[in-house]
Parts: structure tokens; C-alpha cells; sequence
């Protein structure tokens, strides 16, 4: 039996991070140092998810009545589930036309539990998650010309379409249909959490809390600024964000 | 006091400071000797030369310059700030904080050394310094969000949650109302930590009205639905539960705590099988794509109704030609009746199948029969219903129909394993992996098989096929870079097995070097998650970092490594390599022999060394030619045979390293605490060992290795050549007492430990061990009783060749085991004597 759990949010399961690891190099060419996935666990904590075969006689329960606690702070100590899948995602930092969108870095579900739904489950889990936590606009993938059976999934199960074909994408030649799908629709009612937002205030006696969006937008490309200017020192997060093997 | 420089040296040393910054580090050089060529003392400058270098590879020269640097001015916090950094780089923490300390003396206003020295705090989990330093960060600068939730952090992690909430609600009184705008993730994510921490307060109800009050708007709505049921059981409130379970479940169908959390809330009684096949039958007909709803009233259903739900979903399964079936069937296994219930299931449509007549033998049917097929081979392959034969029958007939399956042919791969026999094992995965050349998990598969059958080097080979092979390591620094811990390990373990000491311990130390690696991975994002604000995620990352040694892979390897260094000090003659022990080799008798072996060992030896360098010198020359591609030039390992480990002056000591985070990270692993007895009493530290015997004692009493390590103790303590200090025997007396007591007839109680557990085989081992510790001429008997425990019904083919190695620690003469053992598994090749 599979279980489908967020990697870094809550519950956290990020004690997993060495079997992702693992399933990673065991299953395909491109792989990462175990930074890059705290990178990714750590500056988009919502977006990715492991597929775990569940200890033999269940969670381990914690202290408390009934479901209290369980996996509650994501502590499988002692009881380490196996990982048998996981969906590494990311937020594009720069898009080029401006538009947020949301990028699999990498999805991979062993040989042994394939054709059981787990690759579905954790790209719908990772997609809805771009919309509603970070208002993508759309997902973006690469895949093998060749991964018929990855070809299957994102076109016809997820309804991907081809934007265009990378050739040489990958580090053996291959090229890549760069893929990608809309996710607009899955957007939260974000007026009606600023409408709530206003009846609030104004319960508090408070007069004015309608600007709303776009300072928040700015207010986060700020942040980025800041980031790229003081990530310079030392052996900074940012300089691994592209290293990995496959493309260096 | 810095030394003043003529203006413009001083503009010179500006520019320094700048290449540094801008990672012009040669520049930096290049600008500082210009400074320096007038200035030749000039402390700050010779520094900053220092951490420019220090950047670039030179790192030995770098700190010669600092300490220079510093001695010419104890007075400037850069020579110190520098120090520090050098320290730092080199991991020596205690000493950088040490150095930051002393700058940020002389520059109390200085934030880049107050963020340094904070940052170090974190990495060392001093949280009263970090405290201090996160104070008086915040004082300076009151403005910036993140300096408030970084105490808060503090504090939390210090384990004072009322402090750590007060910081942050004190920020947000700063704000005024003025609600942050919902695309602020920051503010969305500082707020659920807060609930967070709330929650660990224990007060669940105070948590829950604060998430009612602003989880609506937080950017993470999975997140707060998760916490907002898991508080609402806690609290009791079950309709408000349900409804938060049934929305989780409407997003992911397949989470199977999501059901608990429901059925809690439902209150249905864990009995009640109907209302809960009930309510899983509700959620397969709002996701009929969806498993877990199918599978789980799997787990619970008993008798004529688990035989229907498991008819229909193995049905299901295997129409759909699923071939993950039976690894998401197998552990309802532990229950006889469905293990049984599933055989007769899954046989039964073969034989419907056959009586139906071959006439359809068309593509789909093929396809459908080579499933079931499939399905039978890993079954009767599986250790609950194990019968081997039956397995090879099944996958033959499954490959017949589809010989491109790469599974099947794993399967067939995975049989020969069990049947003792990693020849043919690694020689059919490797057919397996010529099925689909470009998979990487049949590669994978290919490569730890020949590791189970010794082939290193032809396993490195395999893993090559998929690896860059460009940099100066080639393979197998690609593998150290790509952390790929499986491979380490398992090449580790192959070493072992062949007794090549010094390979096996350089893989397991590589494999502890990653570990460290991912230690120091958290550095970064101490300042880094402040910056973006992902605090909840940052946090739960700081205490994962804490228990990271409690992850099996290190369990794993630690075991191996201290297994290494006791081989290593109880035959030291292995540093030279591995010799053949029995008569001819290291256990004779005779010491000419013996010096033989030895010396045969010592040339062997010598002799990879040379391939070693030889290969070295070519890949310089390689390496040379076609200049690294990343233009950085890696660093060459100068033991790649690990000849610096084994040649260790004392492996006892070396153990240790990987030894005492095992105990410390997962006390409650009985190999680890028995290994952990090994260590300490060879090292004579007999309270620690008395300790490890204590908690082996307190998981599993009859444990095999535990109980001849008791007798060991007992007879160790009789036999002390010299008293212990009173105090210490005191307390091990005391100690051991209640484990195996001072009066207890040895003989007796060995005796009385081997029929109460005769029928298996690894404890009949430990008790026929004991016996001849206690009475050494019980070796013939020994030998005849261990012989007779090939005819238990319960043993297995592991079992059995511990007791082939057993022989070779008695000294014993292996052929009639060897022979009878081969008749019993007349497949394997484990019990081949040559």
C-alpha cells in the first residue's frame, strides 16, 4: 500500500530525503547532490511529494488519544517507510515572460510499483499546489523523446501538450519535448480571501486593506532581488541550483 | 586598531575586498602583493590575501598567511573575522567562533561578523549564543521581518515556546492592523509557524482558534487543512473532523492516515468490517482510479469476506496487467489464512485458464496468463511462502510467453539469489538489463548483483554505463560526488566479505564523509531560509539534521565499518590484504607457513598499489590533454586503496568514529549495542560494555549473539588478571548481575538456552559456540550437533552459511557441512569449498 505525502510541509516528511535520493540514482541518469533537494524542500516546501510504502502495522501512533501526532512532525524514526516514488518541484525563479509558473525538476517511481497510479497522484498533488500556493499560471517539463510510457502520462493522463522540441537537451544527446500544461483554473477565489480579509478589519474597526495583490507581487520581487545580491558569499544555495549531472 | 595605508594603498585594498566579493579571487591576489609589496606587514591586507586563497584551493598557505596576518595585528577584527572564516572553512567551529568572537570585540557594531558568528551558533546548536546574537541583530536592525522571526527560532529551539511566540506576536503588533497582502508569503508562512508552535504548547484548542481565525488566507491551504483535522480529533470535535478528513481525502484519495483520521471521526469500531468496507466502498466509487480505497479493507477483512474483496481485486489487477500487484499484496502475508486464501486464489485461475481450453491462446490471453504467471513466481519467491522451485517453474512459463518482460526476468535473477547462488543470480539480472539497455534501474540491479557475488570491479563497469566519467576520479568519483550511497555501501560490503580491510573501509568512511556532507549542507540555509521565509520547512529541516544518523543507510554502514575495524584488530595480518586462513594459511600452526601467507599477502599487495599509481599517472596525463570541463580541477585521491586506513595504529580507536553515533542515534538496534560490547570490551572498558549488553538485554533476551556474549562477559570478568577498581567493579557487578547472575551454573544454563530453543538454527549456533567456550573439548560434539541443524524444517540458506563460517572460527573442518548442506540446496553455490 502506498501512501502519498508532502515532502517538507506538514506533515514533514523530510527525514526522507536520503531514499529520494536513492530512488533517484536508481531509477534515472539525472542526478543531484542531496543540497539541491533541500534547495528545492526549502524554498518551495509545498510543491513536492514521496510515495511511501507504509511500515507493516501502520504509523506509529504518538502521544494522545487516537490520531494525535501521527507523522504529525513527520518523525519515522525507527520505522523509516521504504520511498518508493517521489515528484521534486520548483517555481521557475526567472520566467522569461514574466508569468509564475511552476517546473518538475524530477518525477520518478521505481520499476517495481509502477502502473499503480503513484506517478498521477504526485504530479496532481504538485500541480495544485503551484496553483494555489504560488498562483502559477502553468506547469513546465522536460521529458526523453523516447520515455514513451512518461509520454503516456503527461499527455494523455494529465493532458500536457508539447511546447517544443529541446534538442540535445540531456547529457547523452537526447533530445526533449519541453511539455507544459495550464493550471490557471485551479487558482484559489483569492477576491474572496481579500473580501473576507476587509469584513475582518472592519469588525476590528480598521479602515483600509485593499491593496492587496500587487504589493504583495512587488513585495516578492524584492525579495528576489535581495536574494540573488547576498547569496554571493561563500559557497552560497544559489550556486548549485543548476548543478547537476546531467547538464553541467 | 588597523594600521593606517597611504591613501592609495588604501583604494588598492578597497579594490581586494571587492574581488573578493565579486569572486575575483587571482585578481584579489594579484591586488593585494601590490599592496603588500609596499605594506609587507600590513595585517588586513595579508589577511584578505589569506581568504582570497583560501577560495582558490590554497587553503594550507591561506591559514599560514592568516596566523601571519593576525600576529602583525591582534588588534583588527578583520585579521580575526578572516581567522574565523579560515576556521571555518576548515569545519573547526569551536575555534571560528572563538575568532568571531574576538572581532566582534574589537567591532561590536560589525554585522557581517555578527551574522557569521550567529550563523555558527545555529550550525552548532548553541541556541543561548544564538540567542544573544539574534537580540542584538534584531536591536540594529528592528525593521526587517526576518530578524524577529530568527529569535523566534531561537527561542523555539531552545525550547522556550511562550518566548518564541511572544517575539512574534510582538512583530505583528508592530504592524498595527495593517494586514500583510495575502500573496505575502512570508507573512503566511511566519503565521502557521506561530500556530505551530502553539501546538506544541500542548494547548491544541488555542492552536485551532488561531488557525480558524487566519488559516483562510495562509498560502499553504493543504497544510492547514492537515493540521486543522489532525486538531479537531484531538480535540474530540468529530463532525468537524469528519468534514476536514472527507475535504483531505477529496484532494488525495490516496493517503491512508487520511481514512484513520476519517473512521476515528466517524467513530467506527476497528471491528465493525462492514461499516468500514462500507466506507471505503464510497470512496472507490468517487475515484474508481484510485488503489488505496480498493486495497486497504484488504488488511481487515477476514474469512468468506476477505476471499471475495481479495478475488476482486486481484481480478481487477490483474485484467488491468498490473505488475505491481503482488509487492502491494504481499504483506497482508503475515497472516497465514490470506496468504493461503491468495494462493488458491491466484492458482485457481490458472487451472480455470487451462480447463477453458489453450484454444484461445491469442496475444491479450497471453498477456493476461504471463501476469498471473508473474504473480505466482514472486509469490512462492517471497520469504512467507517461499517455495523456490515452484517459483522458477512459474517464471519460466511467464518468460515463455513474454521474454522481453524485463520483470520477469528480475524475478528469475531474484530466485537464484534466494536459492543461494549469486553466480547465476548476477548472471540473469544481467540478462534482465540487456532487455532495456537504457533503463537505469535494470543497470542498478545488474550492478549490486555482481557486488553480491564479489565482482567489484565489474560492478563499477555497470554503473559506468550511466555516470560522466570525465573528471580525474572517473566512475567512482563521479559516484563520491553524485552521493550515490547504495553503490559505496554495497562495494563496502563486498570488500568485507573478500576481508580486503582497507577497500572496505575507505568505501564505509566515504560513505560517512557523505553523511557529514549533508551535515554541513544545513549551513547555507540558516541564512538563506530566513531570507525566503519557508520557516516551518527550515525548522523541521534543523531537527531532521539532528537525528540524520538515525537513517537506516547509516546504520547500515556504521555496522559494516566497526565490523571492519574488529576483523582488523583481531587479525591484523589483514592490513597487508586478505590471506587464506584455515591450516595453510593464517591460522596455522606452523609459523613458517604463516610468514608465508603473510608475505605472499604483503607482495599481492604491493602489486595493486603499482596498478594504482599506474592508473593514476594515466588519468593525470588524460586529464592534462583534455582540460576538465568545469575548469576546476578536482582534487586527486592519494589512497585510493585505502592502505593509510588499515595501516591504522589502533582500529579499536578508529572504530569509535563510527560506533558511538550509532549508539547515540539508534539505541534501540541490538546488532549495534552487540557490536558496541565488542568495542568496549576488547577496549577494556568494562562498564561501557556491561551497558550494551544491558540494552541488547532489554530488546530481545534471547537474542543468539547477545547470549554468547554474556558467557564471554561472565567468564572475562572471572578471569581478570588484575581486580577492577572498586567502583567500577561495583557497578558492573552490579550490572551484570541481573543479567546473567554470579551463581548461575554456566553449563546448565547454556544447556537449558539450547532446548528452549532448539528448533532454531542461529540460536542452536550460539549455545553449541558457548558450550565450547565453557568446555573446549566439546568440539567433536559441537561439530556433529551443528551438522544435525541442516535437518531442522525452520532453516534457512542464511542461516546455514553463518554456520559454514561458523566452522571456520572453531577451526573446524567444513567438508561434511559443506557436503550435506549442498545436497539440502542442491542450487547454490554458496557451499562450494574452492
Amino acid at each position: 500500500m502506498v501512501d502519498i505525502v508532502p515532502l517538507s510541509s506538514y506533515p514533514s516528511y523530510i527525514d526522507l530525503l536520503p531514499s529520494i535520493q536513492t530512488c533517484n540514482i536508481t531509477n534515472l541518469p539525472e542526478n543531484y547532490f542531496l543540497k539541491y533537494y533541500l534547495y528545492h524542500a526549502l524554498t518551495w516546501p509545498q510543491l513536492s511529494f514521496v510515495a511511501i510504502v507504509r511500515p507493516r502495522n501502520g504509523y506509529k501512533h504518538g502521544s494522545g488519544n487516537g490520531l494525535a501526532g501521527v507523522g504529525a512532525a513527520g518523525d519515522v524514526s525507527g520505522q523509516y517507510p521504504k520511498v518508493v516514488g517521489y515528484v521534486l518541484a520548483k517555481m521557475e525563479e526567472e520566467p522569461t515572460d514574466g508569468k509564475q509558473h511552476g517546473h518538475i525538476t524530477s518525477l520518478s517511481v521505481m520499476r517495481t510499483h509502477r502502473r499503480l497510479g503513484i506517478a498521477e497522484r504526485l504530479m496532481r498533488m504538485s500541480q495544485r499546489a503551484m496553483a494555489e500556493s504560488h498562483r502559477a499560471n502553468f506547469v513546465s517539463l522536460h521529458v526523453r523523446m523516447s520515455n514513451t510510457a512518461a509520454l503516456r502520462l503527461y499527455r494523455d493522463t494529465l493532458g500536457f501538450e508539447v511546447e517544443k522540441v529541446e534538442s540535445g537537451y540531456y547529457a547523452d544527446g537526447e533530445d526533449a519535448y519541453a511539455m507544459h500544461l495550464k493550471l490557471d483554473h485551479m487558482w484559489l477565489d483569492w477576491k474572496a480571501i481579500e473580501k473576507k480579509d476587509r469584513e475582518n478589519n472592519k469588525e476590528e474597526g480598521d479602515e483600509d486593506a485593499d491593496e492587496g495583490e500587487e504589493v504583495g507581487d512587488l513585495g516578492k520581487k524584492d525579495m528576489d532581488k535581495q536574494i540573488r545580491v547576498k547569496v554571493g558569499r561563500g559557497l552560497g544555495v544559489g550556486e548549485l541550483v543548476e548543478k547537476n549531472e546531467a547538464r553541467s | 586598531m588597523p594600521q593606517p595605508l597611504p591613501s592609495k594603498d588604501q583604494s588598492l585594498f578597497r579594490q581586494v575586498v571587492r574581488h573578493f566579493e565579486m569572486k575575483q579571487y587571482k585578481k584579489g591576489i594579484k591586488t593585494a602583493d601590490q599592496v603588500l609589496r609596499k605594506n609587507p606587514t600590513h595585517g588586513d591586507t595579508q589577511a584578505m590575501k589569506a581568504l582570497n586563497m583560501s577560495q582558490i584551493g590554497q587553503s594550507e598557505e591561506a591559514f599560514a598567511l592568516a596566523k601571519e596576518a593576525l600576529r602583525n595585528d591582534m588588534k583588527s577584527h578583520i585579521t580575526w573575522h578572516v581567522y574565523g572564516l579560515l576556521y571555518r572553512q576548515e569545519k573547526n567551529y569551536e575555534e571560528a567562533i572563538k575568532a568571531y568572537r574576538f572581532a566582534l570585540r574589537l567591532e561590536p557594531e560589525s554585522q557581517p561578523i555578527q551574522r557569521d558568528l550567529a550563523l555558527l551558533q545555529m550550525q552548532m546548536r548553541d541556541y543561548q549564543g544564538y540567542i544573544q546574537s539574534r537580540s542584538s541583530m534584531l536591536q540594529a536592525r528592528p525593521g526587517i521581518r526576518s530578524n524577529w522571526t530568527a529569535l523566534a527560532i531561537a527561542h523555539h529551539l531552545a525550547g522556550d515556546l511562550a518566548e518564541a511566540e511572544k517575539v512574534l506576536t510582538t512583530y505583528e503588533e508592530t504592524l498595527k492592523g495593517a494586514t500583510p497582502p495575502v500573496a505575502d508569503m512570508e507573512n503566511s508562512e511566519a503565521v502557521l509557524y506561530k500556530n505551530t508552535i502553539i501546538a506544541e504548547t500542548g494547548n491544541i484548542e488555542r492552536a485551532l482558534e488561531h488557525l480558524e481565525a487566519t488559516g483562510y488566507r495562509c498560502t499553504d491551504p493543504l497544510a492547514v487543512l492537515e493540521m486543522k483535522a489532525d486538531y479537531l480529533l484531538r480535540l474530540d470535535r468529530k463532525a468537524d473532523a469528519e468534514a476536514a478528513y472527507t475535504a483531505l481525502l477529496e484532494r488525495n484519495p490516496d493517503n491512508s492516515i487520511y481514512y484513520n483520521g476519517l473512521i476515528l471521526a466517524k467513530s467506527i469500531p476497528e471491528n465493525d468490517h462492514k461499516a468500514l468496507k462500507a466506507l471505503y466502498d464510497e470512496w472507490v466509487e468517487k475515484f474508481p482510479r484510485c488503489d488505496a480505497a480498493r486495497r486497504i479493507p484488504l488488511d481487515f477483512l477476514e474469512g468468506e469476506d476477505f476471499k471475495q474483496a481479495a478475488d476482486a481485486y486481484l481480478e481487477r489487477m490483474l485484467k488491468k496487467r498490473v505488475p505491481s500487484l503482488f509487492v502491494n499484496v504481499k504483506h497482508l502475508y503475515v497472516n497465514p489464512a490470506k496468504r493461503d486464501t491468495v494462493q488458491a486464489l491466484v492458482e485457481e485461475k490458472i487451472s480455470s485458464q487451462q480447463s477453458n481450453g489453450s484454444a484461445e491462446a491469442n496475444g491479450d490471453n497471453n498477456e493476461y496468463l504471463s501476469c498471473i504467471y508473474y504473480f505466482l513466481a514472486q509469490h512462492y519467491n517471497y520469504h512467507l511462502s517461499r517455495n523456490l522451485p515452484k517459483a522458477m517453474e512459474n517464471v519460466e512459463k511467464a518468460i515463455e510467453l513474454l521474454p522481453k518482460a524485463v520483470e520477469y526476468q528480475m524475478t528469475k535473477a531474484r530466485i537464484w539469489k534466494h536459492y543461494g547462488n549469486p553466480i547465476k543470480a548476477a548472471e540473469e539480472m544481467e540478462k534482465a538489463r540487456l532487455l532495456d539497455e537504457k533503463d537505469r534501474h535494470g543497470n542498478t540491479k545488474a550492478a549490486k548483483y555482481v557486488l553480491r557475488n564479489n565482482e567489484n570491479e565489474k560492478g563499477l563497469e555497470l554503473m559506468s554505463k550511466f555516470t560522466r566519467n570525465e573528471t580525474v576520479g572517473g566512475t567512482l568519483g563521479d559516484l563520491h560526488e553524485m552521493q550515490c550511497t547504495w553503490f559505496l555501501t554495497e562495494d563496502a560490503e563486498a570488500f568485507l566479505r573478500q576481508k580486503k580491510i582497507g577497500l572496505a573501509l575507505k568505501r564505509f568512511h566515504s560513505v560517512y564523509n557523505i553523511f557529514e556532507t549533508w551535515a554541513e549542507d544545513q549551513f547555507d540555509f540558516h541564512s538563506f531560509s530566513l531570507r525566503k521565509g519557508m520557516i516551518r520547512a527550515y525548522v523541521d529541516m534543523v531537527r531532521w539534521e539532528d537525528r540524520l544518523r538515525e537513517h537506516p543507510f547509516y546504520t547500515r554502514i556504521a555496522i559494516g565499518a566497526v565490523k571492519t575495524y574488529l576483523l582488523l584488530h583481531d587479525q591484523p595480518d589483514l592490513a597487508y590484504g586478505p590471506i587464506p586462513g584455515g591450516p595453510d594459511g593464517l591460522n596455522s600452526t606452523d609459523e613458517n607457513e604463516r610468514k608465508k601467507a603473510l608475505k605472499k599477502a604483503k607482495k599481492e599487495q604491493q602489486r595493486l598499489e603499482k596498478i594504482e599509481s599506474d592508473k593514476r599517472e594515466a588519468r593525470k596525463a588524460a586529464a592534462a590533454n583534455a582540460k576538465s570541463v568545469d575548469g576546476e580541477t578536482k582534487k586527486e585521491d592519494a589512497d585510493p586503496l585505502g592502505n593509510a586506513l588499515v595501516q591504522t595504529q589502533d582500529p579499536l580507536q578508529d572504530a569509535m568514529k563510527f560506533l558511538t553515533p550509532l549508539l547515540e542515534c539508534t539505541p534501540k538496534n541490538i546488532e549495534g549495542q552487540c557490536l558496541g560490547f565488542e568495542v568496549y570490551s576488547r577496549r577494556n572498558k568494562h562498564l561501557l560494555a556491561v551497558k550494551c549488553l544491558a540494552a541488547a538485554h532489554a530488546i530481545d533476551p534471547s537474542n543468539p549473539t547477545l547470549h554468547l556474549q554474556l558467557l564471554r562477559f561472565r567468564k572475562t570478568l572471572d578471569g581478570l588478571s588484575e581486580p577492577l577498581p572498586e567502583q567500577v567493579a561495583e557497578a558492573v557487578n552490579a550490572e551484570f548481575d541481573k543479567l546473567l547472575p554470579k551463581s548461575q551454573n554456566l553449563e546448565e544454563w547454556n544447556e537449558s538456552y539450547l532446548s528452549s530453543n532448539k528448533g532454531s538454527a542461529t540460536h542452536v549456533q550460539a549455545a553449541l559456540s558457548a558450550r565450547q567456550v565453557l568446555k573446549a573439548e566439546s568440539k567433536s560434539q559441537c561439530e556433529k550437533e551443528l551438522l544435525a541443524t541442516l535437518d531442522l524444517p525452520e532453516i534457512t540458506i542464511n542461516e546455514a552459511t553463518v554456520a559454514f563460517d561458523l566452522l571456520n572460527e572453531w577451526g573446524s573442518d567444513k567438508t561434511a557441512y559443506a557436503e550435506k548442506a549442498s545436497k539440502k540446496w542442491p542450487e547454490s553455490s554458496v557451499f562450494d569449498l574452492n
